[in-house]
């Protein structure tokens, strides 16, 4: 009898399943009523403002036939929509534009065709699959025939619904020239941010040394003859102010592109960084030269990971309580990767800490991506990727 | 003494140049990019070496490598590397060999002229000058280590001797007697467990072994 109660079970899901496609059908046949009128509205204008809002209602409705067909199959189906905001114009430039838009009216429309299609045999099915099945299953123990098929019907829905709701390639195109866009923006507001920060540091510290530097030496130069004491003093005092703009200028040095990375490329300048951090690190580089000699990651992306591993190691070291880390950087076909790991205490702060932030904001920059991951009780994992060929 | 100096920049390239000889020193050669140097120290065999790291024509270690070659063809050359900046695992390349006749310091230090041929005279004479920059980033490291034990007093002087100093100048600059500094240095030793050894080099060396060990198992990178 289990063959049997398996087999009705299975086909009850499938029937749940093709219940929602014609109901999903019969809303949709509201809905077309709705979006024609809304059609024949916009063509009049007086409708223009609800367009925007009723493609957002599509998505809305594919949305939630994406979900349930990935439940039925296990695998996700992605969506690539242009984000709609802005003015009523921008909106409904973007709601025409996309490409994503027809896609969703074409998989309506053959739905509104196969959802019945697929949901009307059910109703033959079932009685005809308890009797059928009842004898041939659960009397003589053989394979149930007739209510399996409900379940290759909701297949045949979720094959067909996949194929017509996955994004084309176009799509998923317009997608990512948007996100670049974004993050093409958010990339040069962050480098104008550092060029400020640079040129703050070279003003209000460099500059200003060296101007009361200067000062010193002129008003030691005044009182060279009536007064050699005091001369000496002021040049004893302008030294010392020179050896400070000297040290600052050292940092905002480093802080632009460490002069190791330079010298030895990343794969040195990290490992030297390990050696310094106070920490047991274990450095790997894969697909980059040790010597510096080799071919290099563009100065900016070898920079941004010099810093993501500095700044951990300094964070594992402070806080982790772990003196053991382990510092990965790998060379892939399309980016460098970064991964550090401890064997600390792990409740690292993915969004507090500044430097995390800072972090991350750097690795922005850059279109790349900073994960942070450390559970309570360690290990704490942070991986960065860094976009780029070379 | 005899002087070699590899200096790139022209300005510095001059004052070194205009500081050692109204020094008394003699500069009998002057290059100014990274091949250049064996060659030149080969010829002339001076009583040290001034070496700049950063030098045509890569612009990155060739003033470093140049040391390291220069010291394995003739070994125990006094070389004293001058930088833009300090980084340490350039400074336990250095050392690597010994730390006899070895000099690491940033460019500033320059300008204080005494303290710089002092620091040449140390080198030449086969002692160790390391910058206090290199010394500092060593001594802070993380803590748990029997560092922490020491006194602010004994922790100063540990860090002048692995500068490279001597007992009278530790004094000196603490203002402390040569007494004081020679107990200090004991309970140093005591402390971190080292063997007692005389001073000069191999004291350095003993201490900077010591922090070598502090510099974790990664050990200075090759």
């Amino acid at each position: 009898m289990t063959g049997m109660r398996k087999t009705v079970r299975q086909a009850a899901r499938a029937t749940a399943q093709l219940a929602a496609v014609a109901a999903l059908t019969f809303g949709s046949y509201l809905f077309i009523t709705v979006l024609l009128f809304t059609a024949v509205a916009t063509l009049v204008v007086v409708g223009a403002g609800l367009l925007p809002e009723t493609v957002l209602l599509v998505r809305r409705i594919a949305g939630a036939k994406r979900r349930r067909v990935a439940q039925w199959t296990g695998r996700e189906i992605p969506e690539a929509y242009l984000p709609v905001t802005g003015p009523l114009r921008a909106r409904l430039r973007t709601v025409t534009h996309d490409p994503g838009s027809y896609a969703d009216l074409r998989w309506m429309a053959a739905h509104y065709a196969y959802g019945i299609l697929l949901f009307l045999p059910l109703l033959a099915l079932w009685p005809l699959g308890l009797v059928l099945d009842g004898l041939w299953c659960g009397l003589l123990r053989r394979r149930a025939l007739v209510l399996p098929l409900i379940g290759r019907l909701a297949d045949l829905d979720a094959a067909w619904s996949t194929a017509l709701l996955k994004p084309s390639p176009k799509a998923l195109l317009v997608e990512r020239v948007e996100e670049l866009t974004e993050t093409r923006a958010g990339a040069i507001a962050a480098h104008g941010a550092e060029l400020r920060r640079i040129e703050r540091d070279l003003h209000d510290g460099t500059q200003a040394r060296l101007v009361s530097l200067s000062m010193r030496i002129g008003l030691a130069k005044r009182a060279y003859d009536r007064d050699p004491a005091a001369a000496r003093r002021l040049l004893d005092d302008a030294q010392d102010q020179a050896e400070e703009a000297l040290t600052e200028l050292r940092h905002v040095v480093r802080g632009i592109h460490p002069p190791i990375l330079t010298d030895r490329g990343l794969a040195g300048a990290v490992r030297a960084l390990a050696a310094s951090s106070g920490l047991h690190v274990t450095v790997s580089a894969e697909g980059l030269s040790d010597s510096g000699n080799g071919p290099r990651a563009p100065a900016a992306v070898e920079a941004a990971a010099y810093f993501v591993v500095a700044e951990t190691l300094t964070n594992a070291a402070k806080h982790s309580g772990s003196d053991r880390a382990e510092v990965r950087l790998a060379r892939t076909a399309t980016a460098l990767r970064v991964r550090v790991r401890d064997e600390g205490r792990g409740g690292a702060d993915a969004a507090g800490g500044t430097g995390l932030v800072g972090l991350r904001r750097r690795v922005a920059a850059l279109d790349g991506t900073v994960a942070v991951t450390s559970p309570a009780g360690g290990p704490t994992v942070i991986e960065a990727e860094l976009p780029c060929v070379w | 003494m005899r002087v070699v100096i590899a200096e790139d920049h022209a300005l510095l390239r001059e004052g070194l140049v205009l500081l050692l000889s109204s020094a008394g020193h003699e500069v009998v050669a002057v290059v100014s990019t990274g091949p250049e140097v064996l060659p030149a120290l080969l010829t002339h065999r001076p009583d040290v070496a001034v070496l700049d790291v950063r030098m045509p024509p890569g612009f990155r270690d060739e003033g470093l490598r140049a040391a390291l070659a220069a010291r394995a063809e003739i070994p125990g050359l006094p070389v004293l590397v001058l930088s833009q900046y300090v980084e340490e695992s350039y400074a336990a390349e250095l050392l690597g060999g010994g730390a006899r006749g070895v000099g690491y310091l940033l460019k500033d230090r320059v300008g204080r002229v005494d303290e710089f041929l002092d620091a040449l005279d140390r080198v030449t004479a086969g002692g160790t000058a390391l910058d206090p920059e290199v010394v500092t980033e060593l001594l802070t490291r993380r803590g748990d280590s029997p560092l922490d034990s020491l006194t602010p007093r004994e922790g100063e002087v540990l860090k002048l001797m692995a500068e490279g100093h001597d007992n009278t100048t530790i004094g000196r600059t603490l203002v402390i007697t040569e007494r004081a500094v020679s107990k200090h240095i004991g309970n140093v030793f005591l402390k971190l467990d080292l063997p007692p050894s005389d001073s000069g080099h191999r004291r350095v060396q003993a201490v900077l072994t010591y922090l070598n060990k502090v510099w974790g198992p990664s050990g200075p990178p090759r």
